[in-house]
């Protein structure tokens, strides 16, 4: 009852809800005042109850957090707007967020209003119209998001397909693969002897002596550190067959030697995923496996923050997003997070790892009402002293204003390494193609299989998944070129 | 009263003998109906034919119907008629032969063993009576079917752990090496396998105590007097009563192996490669990840098509046993 | 048997029970300790316990409804499954209709159709109708599910209750629906119980189809297990087993109470020995 009567008094509301059909159209809410003094009487909501809901990834810090700053915003929503909102959550893991949501979203349903998603589920949200077209409610509402700090973000987080002006999500979470090194390990007097005894080398010390390392560097310190007798061991990464696991970690080895994935333009994979220098990243990446604990080929997120808070890695390549978890009270003061090291010699020698994080998608099923409240709500969002707040909570903000701070690379641990890891060059993702889930789960097995020892050539290996790929993004009419024939008979 | 009265006056008359009025005469035919040996039959069927063909013969034609398609959800197209397209290409698919006879490497050994294990536990525990705290000792036997498969497979993964896992700590405690159980694809399989016998020997075991308790105690005790050798026993009384019983065990627990899904999900999710990858978990992969709608479906009817030639099989055999028990 | 060979049987018998335990004991015992005493190397057998990690479980958002989910769909499922089922077992086992062997076994085969596939075209059905996140139409599913392995037990033990029975009931005057509910019902008991528990644990247990055709509203244990596990991008050891120590409780208990029509149940009624 009180929308109606709001809606029979506010005669600007009652054109603006005309105006509002579908979900596109929800966007083009005109001139919404929301930073004018007028706003409260301006707000279409006003008086109004509303609830949304929020579906993020289970367990991951920047997603809860999300979810734990709603209440500042009902509060926000209240005093500026006039409307009560609250906020319920629900979760799923990694691997499974995606089919949360597409078989929600599939019904036309408002269960989710708004949906935190991993940057490469972009185009399988995008392509069947289920979200929020980003660059037409920016026509709409301009000024509803800030500066980004670099490029690279809007490229990541918003862009589908690779390479268009097409937005259809907001960054929510930035994210990039940092080394967490036990700093009191390195600082110890008789570990440098030591080192220094061994290798006629000292120990990387500082952010700086990293941010130089090289592979071939960091390799003696992982050795020097691997002591299996006192349960010890140099280093950890994630080899696991879930979700994208392996594949985040193998790419680093790929691009940093000058490997390419496919090609973006023409969508050809077979000739360029299946190269010589990506065997060999394969193998290097297997070559590590022996600085690492017996477990390491099951290695996901949750296990290395296992080996790593229980003390049974000197340092671990881990995603900066779960910071607040790689560090908890009883490790403060004794991690030290650096970029992670270069791969190559010399002045050659080069990083590109992997981007992670997460972009905020809108449910475009969402009602007017909803609709707006979401909009109010990613205006407030990307205030600058909510980014802040988000920052000194342990999220990794992506605007321009809160990166650029004088304070920032000393708000948390990692800020430093994952502002570095931001420029330009440093970091990249990969296919944000609505084939995403296929094109992985071929690669997934594949790597797995060769780290494992089930398949042996590493060739092999890479052209059954450029096979595979490439027939997937034939058959979803992407790419020019069909698979060679030469792929009619191959297998693992 | 009168005007309440309806139907043709000889329906009235006769009505009218049987109850003082039409109203009750209503209600009266109506339970009359309800009573009447012609329909009662239909009546008791129709619940359960409701439930089947709601839930059971719509969504299969769905499924044929898709399989039929051409269908992405992530699309955004509509669903194209394509044929025989998909079959054609899943029969051509070399990695859905490698995942089917994984499956049936799965579905065999896991039968057999916890068949054997089953039917020589039930043997154990047949003559338990005088066993203090027997029904406690059973109920612990019986817990690990009972654990949610979600919960088993979550914290097997840990049990396994060759750094924090308690298995490993016993394994390098008798001085032996730890083990990456469910890392390497040497061992991926059988860790899994050897989960899915812990969680449905207990099952097997029940169903053998079922079959023994359904053998007559007279004959037993008959042939204990006779002393019939053993294996006569087992085959002229023990299998003779119980086989039915054992062998819908045996048939049982032969589907739900075939369906294996959620504990490899949560296990291994089929690696590390594709050495634990079932059947079940591929098709799953292909509706609920990839959305490949008509594809799976396609996968689907060519897997209940295997699943309905198992039960043939099974219920033929139990057919002929059957028949040989009234004989 | 010798005292001693006795008393050498028995404890091999606790052995194996024991063994068979021993993952489940090592779960509820992981409930409660912390965190770090979890992970702890080498194991701990003697340490703190903390009831903390049960706290926090009941503290948490939306668990008691899940759990109330889980007992509401999974009880209602069964009873109306169960007593469906025992009407066809009833037609099967006293009428024989033409086709009675083709119809069980077609319900069988319900059982056998893997949930991976059945899930899709349910999944889209559902949709369809508007079913979806819905306590009822997922009750409904389960109750389909149980149905045919109920019919099967209910019918042998439907056919042990001899047909003078139905006999002396009709010539007295007697409705068939009165023989039914009042005459044979109370006979078959223990096929009830055992139809009910038989069921209840695969219920009770049920992942695939409340991840997929439930929701938010409807969301059951295993679901909130499998989506919880995660926290702050560790796995939750102390949830995963206070949960599943929870969970399981329920079902032990009714093992335990009810282990005779356990066992009595799955001889489809025709116990002529020891169970």
């Amino acid at each position: 009852m009180t929308s109606k009567l709001d809606f029979m008094t506010s005669s600007s509301g009652l054109s603006r809800r005309h105006v509002l059909k579908g979900a596109a159209a929800a966007a083009s809410v005109a001139g919404f005042g929301g930073l004018s003094r007028l706003a409260l009487a301006d707000s279409p909501l006003k008086g109004e109850s509303l609830h949304l809901s929020i579906l993020g990834i289970a367990g991951w810090v920047p997603s809860s957090l999300g979810v734990k700053m709603s209440p500042i915003f009902a509060e926000y929503a209240k005093q500026k707007y006039g409307y009560d909102v609250d906020f319920s959550f629900a979760d799923a893991p990694f691997s499974a967020l995606f089919q949360k949501a597409a078989t929600s979203l599939a019904t036309r349903s408002q269960e989710y209003n708004i949906i935190i998603s991993d940057s490469q589920w972009l185009g399988a949200f995008a392509k069947p119209k289920w979200v929020v077209k980003i660059d037409d409610l920016l026509k709409e509402q301009p000024g509803l998001t800030p500066e980004w700090y670099s490029p690279v973000i809007s490229a990541t987080y918003q862009t589908y397909p690779d390479g268009s002006q097409q937005l259809w999500g907001l960054p929510q979470e930035g994210d990039v693969v940092a080394l967490y090194v036990r700093k009191d390990m390195l600082e110890d007097p008789a570990e440098k002897e030591a080192f220094k005894k061994k290798y006629n080398k000292d120990l990387p010390q500082t952010f700086d002596d990293f941010a130089e390392l090289t592979m071939a560097e960091f390799e003696k310190v992982a050795e020097f550190f691997t002591r299996p007798d006192k349960n010890l061991y140099g280093t950890a990464m994630q080899y696991s067959r879930e979700y994208d696991f392996i594949s985040c970690f193998l790419y680093p080895f790929m691009w940093s030697r000058g490997g390419e994935i496919w090609d973006p333009k023409t969508a050809q994979v077979h000739g360029i995923l299946n190269s010589k220098v990506n065997a060999e990243a394969l193998e290097q990446m297997k070559h590590w496996l022996k600085y690492m604990p017996d477990g390491a080929l099951n290695y996901g997120i949750a296990e290395e923050i296992d080996v790593f808070t229980q003390g049974k890695v000197f340092s671990c390549f881990q995603w900066a997003a779960v910071g607040p978890a790689m560090i908890p009270d009883a490790l403060k003061g004794k991690v030290m997070v650096v970029p992670p090291p270069k791969h190559g010699n010399g002045s050659d020698a080069k990083r590109v790892y992997t981007f992670g994080g997460q972009s905020w998608v809108i449910n475009a099923f969402n009602d007017e009402n909803n609709m707006q409240a979401t909009i109010d709500f990613m205006r407030w969002w990307y205030q600058p002293d909510v980014q802040l707040e988000y920052a000194k909570r342990g999220g990794n903000p992506c605007d321009k204003a809160t990166l650029s701070r004088s304070d920032f690379d000393d708000m948390q641990p990692w800020f430093r390494t994952y502002k570095y890891m931001l420029a330009e060059g440093r970091s990249r993702d990969f296919w944000h193609h609505p084939k995403y889930a296929e094109m992985l789960s071929v690669q997934q097995e594949a790597f797995t299989s060769f780290m494992t020892g089930q398949t042996s050539d590493p060739m092999k290996v890479l052209d059954y998944v450029a096979c595979k790929q490439q027939s997937i993004l034939f058959e979803a009419g992407t790419a020019k070129e069909k698979a060679p024939d030469t792929c009619a008979s191959i297998s693992l | 009263m009168q005007s309440n009265r309806s139907g043709s006056p000889a329906s009235r008359g006769l009505l009218a003998a049987m109850h003082p009025t039409g109203q009750a005469g209503l209600t009266a035919r109506f339970f009359a109906l309800l009573n009447d040996r012609r329909f009662l039959p239909l009546m008791l069927l129709t619940p359960v034919l409701v439930f089947f063909i709601i839930w059971n013969t719509i969504p299969l034609l769905w499924l044929l119907g898709l399989s039929f398609q051409k269908y992405s959800l992530t699309s955004g197209d509509d669903p194209a008629f394509t044929g025989f397209a998909n079959y054609l290409e899943i029969l051509g698919n070399s990695s859905v032969w490698q995942d089917l006879s994984r499956t049936f490497v799965w579905v065999f050994l896991s039968v057999v063993l916890q068949t054997g294990l089953g039917v020589a536990l039930g043997f154990l525990f047949w003559g338990s009576h005088k066993l203090p705290g027997r029904r406690i000792a059973l109920t612990l036997l019986f817990a690990p079917m009972v654990l949610t498969p979600v919960a088993t497979g979550t914290f097997f993964r840990l049990i396994y752990d060759p750094t924090f896992g308690i298995l490993n700590q016993v394994i390098r405690a008798i001085g032996l090496p730890s083990v990456d159980f469910l890392g390497q694809s040497s061992t991926a399989f059988w860790a899994v396998l050897a989960v899915d016998t812990w969680m449905w020997t207990p099952f097997l075991m029940l169903m053998t105590l079922a079959a023994l308790g359904s053998v007559p105690k007279a004959e037993l005790e008959a042939a204990e007097v006779d002393q019939l050798p053993w294996h006569q026993r087992l085959r002229l009384i023990i299998l003779h009563h119980g086989k039915f019983i054992l062998m819908l065990g045996v048939l049982l627990r032969t589907i739900d192996s075939f369906k294996t899904m959620d504990l490899v999900l949560q296990m291994t999710k089929g690696g590390p490669g594709s050495t634990t990858n079932l059947v079940a978990l591929t098709l799953y992969r292909q509706s609920f990840e990839s959305f490949n709608l008509g594809w799976s479906s396609a996968l689907a009817v060519i897997l209940l098509l295997i699943s309905i030639a198992f039960t043939s099989i099974f219920i033929f055999v139990l057919n002929l046993k059957r028949r040989g028990d009234a004989a | 048997m010798s005292n001693l060979r006795q008393t050498l049987y028995h404890a091999l018998l606790w052995l194996i029970s024991l063994l068979f335990f021993s993952p489940v004991a090592w779960l509820m015992l992981s409930s409660f300790k912390g965190r770090n005493d979890i992970l702890a190397v080498p194991a701990k057998l003697v340490f703190t316990p903390t009831l903390d990690n049960y706290v926090q479980l009941f503290e948490r958002n939306g668990f008691l409804q899940q759990l109330l989910n889980s007992f509401i769909m999974s009880v209602a499922a069964v009873i109306v499954a169960v007593v469906v089922s025992f009407l066809a077992a009833f037609c099967f086992s006293r009428f024989k209709p033409k086709g009675t062997d083709f119809l069980m076994f077609l319900l069988l085969s319900v059982r056998m159709l893997p949930g991976t596939a059945v899930i899709l075209p349910v999944y889209l059905m559902y949709v369809a109708f508007g079913w979806k996140d819905s306590h009822a139409a997922l009750t409904l599913f389960y109750a389909m599910f149980s149905i045919p392995f109920s019919v099967w037990i209910l019918k042998g033990f439907i056919d042990g209750v001899s047909l003078r029975f139905d006999e002396t009931g009709l010539v007295n005057g007697a409705s068939w629906w009165h023989v039914i509910f009042r005459v044979v019902l109370p006979q078959v008991r223990p096929g009830l119980i055992a139809a009910f528990i038989f069921n209840m644990i695969f219920v009770w247990n049920e992942f695939l189809f409340d991840y997929i055709i439930g929701g938010r509203k409807t969301a059951n244990v295993p679901v909130a297990l499998a989506t919880g596990a995660y926290a702050d991008g560790g796995v939750d050891w102390a949830f995963v087993s206070t949960l599943s120590t929870v969970y399981l409780l329920p079902p032990i208990i009714a093992i335990y109470v009810f282990q005779r029509y356990l066992l009595v149940g799955m001889t489809f009624g025709t116990v002529r020995g020891e169970v």
